[in-house]
């Protein structure tokens, strides 16, 4: 039988072709680009609860250091497939390398699933990883991040492993901890508020002044609530904002024409994100269906929410007045309707860009902890500014001159960055 | 006169004969002290003080009769105008006083006496008995000193010592003795001692031959037994060790001074009020339980639970082992009944009751389950409801449960308002009075404790009410509120909802008692309010299993901060923290983001300010109240960025920090898992069934609330599996991680072909496969429909692995089911719907993992790839998946029939059958047999009726090109007084409309009767009508825009002689 099963790293490679044959790379930069340059593979023996012992199998990806020591994060996932840890290691290579931060791209994980494990055999995992590849792994190596399933307890364990083993302090060998414990301020609002910046800056390019722009939200969890707190700070006017309701199994549009006020919805707002229907009505918002977002007489799209919102369905929904879309989350647009948005040439801000806020703020607390000082959340938030605006401009300078859309210019601002570190060291 | 004279007046003769009453009984009582003069002596000289105590002393004379002899003054006449009083002896009345007056005097309380006078007398005859019995103990003490003295040298033993002295002064109790010794000896086979039983047989008539003969034994008279006393206490000495001998009297003697219990509980005549003062005498007497010989203590126990809780045998049996009389003690103290009550507490109170005693007197367990507390509870009988429907006249209510279901619930408000109205019988409010004085001011609930709770399970008990009473205000206030809220409960037995349940199962004519129990909240004072630190629901049988790991015997958990009501009610948009005991380390939310989603939301307390019972969202109360609230350490997380940590008090700021409800502390760093563990293991041995527990914890003590067998529970019942189901005819069999249930009347199914998912290349289009199921979720009839589809359903991973949904894209199936087929050589792990367990728990849907390869299973392939699929005509931009996506209408593709799906978890199997349909839709509006949730029957019904409503509208008659249902009916959500929002796609002239617009109105006006007499909703029409026309249809305007849309679309109904 024929297995046309879906592969994600063949698809990675797919993608990176692409950009490769845009930038004309020589045939030993593409496959050192297209493999990962180490993987660990290892068995994590455990005790488990019931006085059994059980197997897991653990791996480290580590696509490319050319820039740096690797970065990305440790999955548990029950279904975990070598092949998607090696695609998301290369994607956090061109990650890294679009916002111009000193790291490469890595990828690690577990096959195992929390749901059935214990806190303390999690914890037996989570030092058994760290035992298998301490040599391996390190602030000028790789560094470890929570990622699906993982959080910054698991991140506490490890570097507990890590520093037991190794005799010494170093907290920025992994990230994602906790603040206090070598984590960094201004994490909660660094994506939020890097979306911003490059809203900021691609207005500047469009010649347009924030003060008279209008935006459309989707979505009212972390990112959105920090992306409007500051849009707003710029002068900004969001009429509209989409978000889930738990109890209806809908979303819901809360519109207000004359612009919706942040702390009023909070006051509202459930912890995920769902804002009271019945309070918003009362306190004069509109609440319309969730999918009406989109079709706002309004200057910028912020789609914060999640994968696939605006498809080959409703893209044609999209308002003419609209000038900007600024991708929060990850993968908002779909293929077809991104065809549709580069003809009408509405100007973006591709995802991978647009939200790196994270894993630029990531990228400080390493900073801080490799020189165990911790800064105050302004300066974090202004050193992110100053990375995002830059990142920002190196993509649209690129998009400009070589006339390519953004998120291709995005990509290749990246890849070519890590290709010239390769090239310069000698590699290739 | 004077009329204020005349009360001072008779107040003043009243003391005056007072006085003269207590000095009469002065020198009576000198008399008395006199034991060493003669008899005689004492009797002539009470002769002379008796009358000076009476109202007319001058022409009072007085009469002792003491045995043989009279004694009177000289002279003495009898006359009719007498009082008279018994002087007791061993019980019986061995003598009298007597007092007369010479001629008529005016009539008093008794004829001319007093009732001062009749104290006065009994008090004389009382004193008198006593002087006689110390006379009597007196002398026989001298004849004791002697007869020892003369006992012979070859009785060494100090017990005849004992029966020397019986044979003086208690010569009953010296036959009882005897009688039992003899029994005893007998018993134990002594030749000697089976003789002498014999002799005592009626003469020539051996002993085998009686007990065959029908004729009556002759009886010899106790008199024989005392002759043989020696004799039987000789055989016994010559074959018992002293020791026993001594122990055997002395619990003869204990079991002869506890037996007037035992006659008090066995009487059927003794009411609670006298079972309630025998318990007292008894507590008096002093008597412990381990004095007396154990089959009278057993007889006792099981008389007492018999009496106060019920007749069940499996109950008795267990409660017999466990319950003492001394745990009477407090019990009887606390209960309220009516005069002549026999009633009994109630199904609630004795699960609770013997649980309590479980717990204490168990040995097993007992270091942890040492402190585990009930609440103090007050209890009023089964009977209090007769007694208040007497009281009130209310007697009509009665006969209401024949009514007609509609005209009970026509009536049912009116009910409730007229027992509010009603009052309690003076017994039961002094009764209400004392409980409130012991209470003091704390909050209370008021629950039923039904007797027929015992035969129906609790899905039933749930019908009937209990409320939260604040308990503040003054004595007056608070009693009022506790007897508004007794009524309400007492009301609730009339309830439209608890009679169709009792009549669909036949138990209409049983006669419903309802015991209440008024028992404190368990709780402290946070603020302004009052609440538990957390309670909760605890289950021996697991029936939702979250990973593999968890045996069903593992237990579960459900936590909530506050009042335990949302643990025990299923909330679709708040959740309770899981916890199963027997593996604890499990939790069903691991990553910070899903333990934030399913952290309770909500907390129900007892507002003390407005005096009522709220629910207050969870982050405002901490925010308001954290600092106050007990176990904050234990029962909360702090939620930081991507990290969820216990709190350090200190750390805390209330304002900033995301507190959310976790009990991790609870579980992880106190004994509190281990503690319910073993509660349910010891509850669930002792009582031999799986149990469900409430309890709820304030700060400092674990209170058990609730104690009832787990197959009461709605969600625990298993599904019998028919037998011999052919073969044929079953869709699928599962026989690992099946919890239990019953899914009737499947009309969809949808299949998403394993094989032919994992043949998908594309993930795009495998994320289309995602949102075709979420699109069929909208579009299907909500819980007629099951999802069954590969590995792992919402998997947020490989999306290989399973089909990419959220909740909101499954929510409507009835069931969910994931199918493990083999890929090579291994079996994919299964989701067990993790990655929204919690939603599917409170939303009832059932889970269900398949493993069509291994042998014993069956899975029909055929059927489901072979049977016609309508997707193609429900979703046509979807006709590309038709390989991978399938719906199949079970009707349609079955002539007619159904699947049905039983899942049996205590034999681990689920089967999968097609069949003929619970509910015939065609069919006349009828009960459904399947008790609904009453907020599930509105859009039911509604949904039954827009089908009916459309297989009689004519097209042809009427110019219909098309009908569809819209909104809560179609959505499921429709309440009691929700409208059917049809829409009806007309082509006709105006005439057609007018003659169509009557033929709905008909409808319209019938079905807001019908609804009326169902739900109490009154309505001008239950229809809402909507016209569009073709060019709507075609523009895809007003209404028409439903049609086909691709969320919340219109759903179309068979219109008469046409297909859909």
């Amino acid at each position: 039988m024929k297995n046309k099963a879906f592969n994600p790293f063949e698809m990675a490679q797919a993608q990176f072709d692409k950009v490769a044959d845009i930038l004309g790379l020589d045939q030993g930069t593409r496959e050192l680009l297209r493999q990962p340059m180490r993987e660990y593979h290892f068995s994590i023996p455990v005790r488990m609860d019931d006085g059994t012992v059980r197997i897991f199998r653990g791996f480290r990806v580590q696509h490319n250091d050319a820039r740096g020591p690797n970065k990305g994060g440790i999955r548990f996932h029950p279904q975990e497939t070598i092949d998607t840890v090696r695609a998301l290691a290369m994607w956090m290579t061109w990650k890294c390398s679009v916002v111009d931060i000193p790291l490469g791209g890595g990828k690690g994980g577990v096959i195992c699933d929390p749901h059935n494990l214990s806190q303390r055999e999690q914890e037996q995992i989570c030092r058994g990883w760290v035992r298998q590849v301490a040599r391996d792994v390190g602030h000028v190596r790789d560094v470890p991040a929570p990622d699906v399933m993982t959080s910054g307890q698991h991140m506490l364990w490890m570097l507990d492993e890590f520093e037991a083993i190794h005799g010494g302090h170093y907290p920025g060998f992994i990230t994602g901890k906790p603040v206090g414990l070598g984590g960094s301020l201004g994490r909660t609002e660094a994506t939020g508020y890097g979306l911003v910046f490059t809203v900021r800056e691609a207005l500047r390019e469009l010649g347009i002044d924030p003060k008279n722009t209008t935006a459309s939200v989707q979505g009212f969890g972390n990112v959105a609530q920090y992306a409007i707190q500051l849009y707003t700070r710029l002068g900004g006017k969001v009429a509209c904002v989409s978000c889930w309701d738990q109890a209806d199994q809908t979303s819901y549009t809360f519109r207000k024409k004359d612009g919706v006020d942040l702390e009023v919805l909070r006051s509202i707002t459930d912890r995920f994100g769902g804002i009271d229907k019945k309070k918003a009505k009362d306190l004069g918002y509109e609440v319309l269906p969730g999918d009406v977002w989109i079709e706002q007489e309004v200057d910028i799209l912020m789609p914060n929410a999640i994968e696939h919102q605006i498809t080959g369905e409703n893209v044609e929904r999209i308002h003419k007045r609209v000038k900007l879309i600024a991708e929060g989350a990850n993968g908002p647009t779909t293929p077809e309707a991104d065809a549709v948005i580069q003809k009408r040439g509405i100007f973006i801000v591709p995802d991978f860009l647009a939200n790196a806020g994270g894993v630029t703020c990531s990228y400080f607390e390493q900073v801080q902890c490799n020189m165990n000082y911790f800064w105050e959340k302004d300066e974090v938030l202004g050193k992110l500014d100053v990375k995002m605006t830059s990142a920002y401009q190196a993509v649209s300078e690129v998009a400009r001159k070589q006339k390519l859309y953004m998120r291709d210019a995005a990509y290749v601002v990246s890849v070519s960055r890590v290709a010239q570190a390769c090239r310069e060291r000698g590699w290739v | 006169m004077d009329l204020r004279h005349d009360p001072i007046h008779k107040i003043l003769e009243a003391l005056q004969e007072r006085a003269k009453e207590l000095n009469c009984l002065y020198q009576v009582d000198e008399r008395l002290t006199r034991l060493d003069a003669p008899p005689e002596e004492v009797f002539r000289g009470l002769l002379d003080v008796i009358p000076s105590g009476y109202q007319f002393p001058a022409v009072c004379r007085a009469r002792i009769a003491w045995e043989d002899a009279v004694y009177a003054a000289p002279g003495f006449q009898e006359t009719p105008w007498v009082q008279s009083a018994p002087i007791l002896a061993d019980g019986r009345a061995a003598g009298k006083v007597e007092v007369f007056y010479v001629q008529p005097m005016p009539r008093a309380d008794e004829g001319p006496f007093l009732r001062e006078e009749r104290k006065l007398i009994d008090t004389i005859a009382e004193r008198l008995s006593h002087h006689m019995m110390q006379r009597r103990l007196k002398s026989s003490l001298k004849e004791w000193e002697i007869a020892v003295k003369g006992v012979p040298t070859d009785r060494p033993q100090s017990w005849w010592v004992i029966i020397e002295f019986l044979r003086y002064t208690d010569r009953d109790l010296l036959v009882r003795l005897s009688r039992k010794m003899l029994n005893h000896l007998c018993w134990n086979g002594i030749e000697e001692a089976q003789h002498l039983l014999q002799g005592f047989e009626p003469e020539g008539e051996s002993r085998p031959s009686t007990l065959e003969d029908n004729r009556p034994v002759a009886k010899r008279t106790l008199q024989d037994f005392l002759s043989h006393t020696d004799e039987i206490f000789r055989i016994a000495s010559e074959h018992l060790s002293e020791d026993e001998i001594v122990s055997r009297i002395q619990k003869w003697i204990k079991d002869d001074k506890s037996a007037f219990l035992l006659e008090t509980l066995e009487n059927p005549g003794r009411t609670v009020a006298d079972l309630s003062d025998a318990i007292q005498r008894y507590r008096l007497v002093g008597i412990e339980e381990q004095e007396m010989t154990r089959p009278l203590s057993t007889a006792l126990r099981v008389a007492l639970v018999r009496r106060f809780f019920t007749d069940d045998l499996d109950f008795i049996n267990t409660a017999k082992n466990f319950v003492e009389i001394r745990d009477f003690y407090d019990l009887s103290q606390r209960i309220i009944s009516p005069p002549n009550s026999h009633g009994k507490l109630g199904g609630k109170s004795s699960g609770l009751f013997l649980a309590e005693q479980i717990v204490r007197k168990s040995s097993e367990y007992a270091d942890v389950l040492r402190d585990i507390r009930v609440p103090k509870t007050w209890y009023v009988t089964s009977d209090g409801l007769l007694d208040f429907i007497q009281f009130n006249e209310l007697e009509d209510v009665y006969n209401r449960k024949y009514l007609e279901i509609d005209q009970i619930r026509r009536e049912y408000p009116h009910i409730v308002q007229v027992f509010k109205n009603s009052h309690f019988s003076p017994e039961i409010v002094k009764g209400l009075s004392m409980a409130l004085d012991d209470f003091e001011e704390r909050p209370l609930i008021v629950r039923s404790s039904s007797l027929l709770e015992d035969r129906m399970g609790a899905a039933f008990s749930g019908k009937y009410k209990s409320l939260f009473l604040a308990n503040q205000g003054s004595k007056q206030e608070r009693l009022a509120a506790l007897q508004d809220a007794i009524a309400e409960v007492y009301a609730s037995i009339f309830g439209p909802d608890p009679l169709e349940y009792r009549a669909e199962r036949g138990m209409l004519d049983l006669h419903e008692e309802m015991g209440i129990m008024i028992q404190e909240v368990v709780g402290t004072r946070v603020g302004r309010y009052f609440l538990p630190a957390f309670s909760g629901v605890a289950l021996s049988n697991n029936e939702f299993r979250w990973s593999p790991r968890i045996r069903r015997e593992d237990g579960l958990l459900r936590l909530v901060p506050g009042l335990g009501t949302r643990a025990v009610d299923r909330l679709v948009d708040d959740y309770p923290v899981l916890i199963a005991p027997g593996q604890p380390g499990l939790r069903v939310n691991v990553s910070p983001d899903e333990v934030v989603r399913y952290s309770p939301k909500m907390i129900d307390l007892i507002n003390l300010e407005t005096r009522a019972f709220e629910s207050v969202e969870a982050r405002a109360f901490l925010r308001e109240c954290g600092r106050e609230f007990p176990m904050f350490g234990e029962t909360t997380s702090i939620v930081d960025g991507n990290a969820i940590r216990r709190p350090l008090p200190f750390q805390v700021d209330l304002d900033r920090d995301q507190v959310v409800f976790t009990f991790e502390g609870l579980a992880s760093a106190t004994p509190f898992v281990m503690r319910m563990r073993s509660l349910l293991n010891l509850l669930r041995g002792k009582l031999g069934v799986p149990v469900d527990l409430e309890f709820a914890h304030d700060g400092k003590d674990l209170y058990l609330l609730q104690c009832r067998p787990q197959s009461f529970a709605a969600d625990s019942i298993s599904a019998a599996i028919p037998a011999d189901l052919p073969r044929d005819r079953v869709l699928f069999t599962a026989n690992r991680f099946v919890s239990n249930g019953r899914v009737p009347d499947i009309t969809h199914v949808v299949y998403v072909d394993p094989r032919a998912y994992r043949d998908v290349s594309e993930p795009s289009e495998l994320k289309e496969i995602g949102r075709c199921v979420g699109k069929l979720n909208k579009l299907l009839p909500k819980r007629q429909f099951v999802l069954m589809g590969p590995g792992r359903w919402g998997s947020r991973g490989d999306i290989k692995l399973g089909v990419s949904v959220t909740y909101s894209d499954i929510n409507n199936t009835a069931v969910l089911i994931e199918i493990a087929r083999k890929a090579g050589n291994y079996v994919p792990d299964l989701s067990f719907g993790t990655h929204f367990f919690q939603d599917l728990v409170e939303a009832s849907i059932r889970y269900l993992p398949l493993y069509p390869d291994e042998e014993e299973n069956v899975f029909n392939e055929a059927f489901l790839t072979g049977s016609p699929s309508i997707l193609p005509k429900l979703l046509p931009e979807y006709e590309r998946l038709s390989d991978a996506v399938r719906v199949i209408d079970v009707p349609r593709a079955t002539d007619g029939l159904v699947l049905k799906v039983y899942l049996d978890a205590d034999h681990d199997r689920a089967v999968g059958v097609i069949g003929t349909p619970t509910v015939l839709s065609e069919g006349a509006p009828g009960r459904s047999r399947e008790p609904e949730a009453a907020h599930e029957s509105h859009w039911r019904w509604r949904l039954r009726m827009a089908e009916r409503i459309a297989s009689q509208l004519d097209p042809a008659r009427f110019g219909v090109k098309g009908l569809y249902v819209f909104g809560s009916t179609k959505n499921a959500t429709a309440g009691p007084s929700s409208d059917i929002d049809l829409l009806v796609h007309f082509e006709g002239n105006e005439e057609r409309r007018r003659a169509l617009d009557a033929w709905f109105e008909g409808w319209s006006l019938c079905l807001s009767e019908i609804n009326f007499l169902r739900t109490g909703y009154k309505a001008e029409g239950l229809l809402d009508l909507h016209y569009i026309s073709d060019e709507d249809v075609t523009g895809q305007t007003s209404y028409a825009a439903k049609i086909g849309a691709v969320t919340d679309a219109a759903r179309p109904l068979r219109m008469k002689g046409r297909g859909l």
